[in-house]
């Protein structure tokens, strides 16, 4: 299929005698943003990190772009943009010099790099942070400009780790305007992991749950909940949350 | 796909930036090397006043400090540019951009040169200005001096990034700490004969022990003894052989068990 982004099949990860990823199958459509949802523990990390060449799998393939890794990692990641609300941009660095540095990464140079790092500042309307240094900026300012880090070059998928994490509901609600917007224009799939979960509703044309390393629904928001016999994907996160404190 | 000369130069830019932006990391440019020829120079120069025959002291102990710094200049640059990506939380950043292990190897090494270039222009200027000792007088013979303590900074270097993608941040102090153990050890001021005995033995397979034996050589007006030299490259590839396969070995292993979430 010419329009599938990322195919993962039969990841496994087991980390000790803990298996944190147990057979996960997942794809992303060009365009399409979905959740990647689950209480904590459930391997939602441990599966994005593995999408991203940083966690070698047990078993199981990963393509992105029609790249498998880990051979192709390097022409994979030219396809891929990666931010999470735990990690900021490099502290003793201002926003343009640290956007100037992933931008040479990802194989933007001189004017290319410049006029990408404008747009970007400018897309999500953080033009003024461009020369604060990275240390000085709050939370909500360090999620942006990771995301505007993380679509410097344009990337088809777009992987945010928990990207409003911590975040006041105002600036979350910019983030996720933001990400809807770049989606849109740029035509960029997403693949994003969230404990929020009318942020998923609101962002994503489909929700994966994972619970136990396991895929355990996939569709989008309303058909999951339905199925699920909730009214919200609240209703099933809190159950799958119990079902893993009771054991299963 | 092949090697990205800009993604190089990119980790070379990113580490000057550091570097500027650090002012502390200048110490390491400026005082230190400053500190060591003052010390090792007035050692020197007060011993050869004390004794008219160890006049030879003084360049013995400048040389001596001043090609240890060939070796800690590198070294440091290399391993403290990945530490930054540690200490800033940025290992996990890097590595999900398409960026490969060997560019990132490339573009530290590089740094390291460019870094040593500006710490061993102190070091140089300091043993001038102040004892009248000027390190070209070894000649020529510097080129293939200095590239056994290159090599071996380098594979040293990748022995502790190694460390330190298997056991975390705690390896940091092997950093500087391996330096002082290979300092005593390879004779930096004086020839091996002069370590104790049970000590020697791993005194003379140690690749800089020959490097260093050999500048004594030049400077004592002796042609270089390029015996010295060849077993000083040849340690210096078999410790980077070793080091380059070690560091292979600890990267996959940080992939397997996940370490890089230790670092975000």
């Amino acid at each position: 299929m010419a329009d599938v982004v990322l195919e993962a099949t039969g990841l496994v990860k087991s980390f000790g005698p803990v298996r944190a990823v147990d057979g996960v199958d997942l794809s992303v459509r060009a365009g399409e943003r979905v959740g990647l949802l689950g209480p904590n523990g459930a391997g939602k990390t441990t599966t994005l990190l593995m999408l991203l060449g940083a966690i070698t799998p047990d078993a199981g393939t990963i393509e992105i772009g029609g790249h498998r890794l880990p051979r192709q990692r390097s022409a994979a990641m030219c396809h891929v943009g990666f931010a999470a609300g735990y990690l900021p941009l490099p502290d003793r660095l201002k926003v343009r010099e640290a956007l100037s540095v992933f931008a040479g990464l990802y194989g933007l140079d001189g004017g290319a790099a410049r006029a990408a790092i404008a747009d970007a500042l400018e897309r999500f309307r953080i033009t003024r942070l461009a020369d604060r240094p990275c240390e000085q900026l709050s939370s909500g300012q360090r999620t942006l400009v990771g995301i505007v880090k993380a679509v410097l070059h344009r990337p088809r998928l777009l992987v945010l780790d928990e990207p409003t994490a911590s975040l006041d509901p105002d600036v979350a609600y910019r983030v996720r305007q933001g990400l809807l917007e770049e989606t849109a224009t740029a035509g960029t799939a997403l693949l994003v992991t969230s404990h929020n979960m009318v942020e998923a509703e609101r962002l994503c044309q489909r929700v994966v749950f994972i619970s136990a390393g396991r895929v355990v629904a996939d569709g989008g928001p309303a058909e999951v909940a339905e199925r699920f016999g909730h009214g919200d994907l609240e209703g099933v996160f809190l159950e799958l949350a119990g079902t893993l404190e009771d054991g299963r | 796909m092949s090697l990205s000369w800009l993604r190089i130069r990119t980790v070379v830019r990113r580490n000057f930036v550091v570097l500027w932006r650090s002012p502390h990391r200048w110490f390491d440019l400026t005082v230190w090397p400053l500190v060591d020829v003052v010390v090792w120079g007035a050692l020197g120069a007060f011993v050869a006043q004390e004794n008219d025959a160890s006049r030879a002291g003084t360049p013995y102990l400048l040389a001596g400090i001043m090609l240890f710094h060939v070796l800690y200049q590198s070294q440091i640059a290399i391993t403290t540019g990945f530490m930054e990506e540690t200490w800033t939380r940025n290992l996990l950043n890097i590595m999900t951009t398409p960026l490969r292990e060997v560019e990132y190897a490339i573009g530290l090494g590089l740094y390291g040169l460019a870094k040593l270039g500006l710490g061993m222009t102190a070091v140089v200027i300091t043993a001038l200005v102040f004892f009248g000792f000027n390190l070209a007088q070894v000649g020529w013979a510097l080129v293939p001096i200095a590239l056994v303590l290159l090599i071996v900074a380098w594979a040293g270097s990748q022995f502790v990034i190694g460390l330190m993608l298997r056991f975390g941040q705690s390896a940091e102090i092997l950093a500087w700490g391996v330096l002082f153990v290979i300092m005593a050890l390879s004779g930096v001021f004086n020839p091996v004969e002069a370590i104790p005995g049970p000590l020697q033995p791993i005194a003379r397979v140690l690749p800089t022990t020959h490097a260093f034996a050999a500048a004594r050589t030049v400077l004592d007006g002796e042609p270089l003894p390029w015996g010295e030299i060849a077993a000083g490259l040849a340690g210096a590839a078999v410790a980077a052989a070793a080091g380059l396969a070690y560091v292979v070995r600890m990267l996959a292993v940080f992939r397997r068990r996940g370490y890089v979430t230790r670092f975000s």
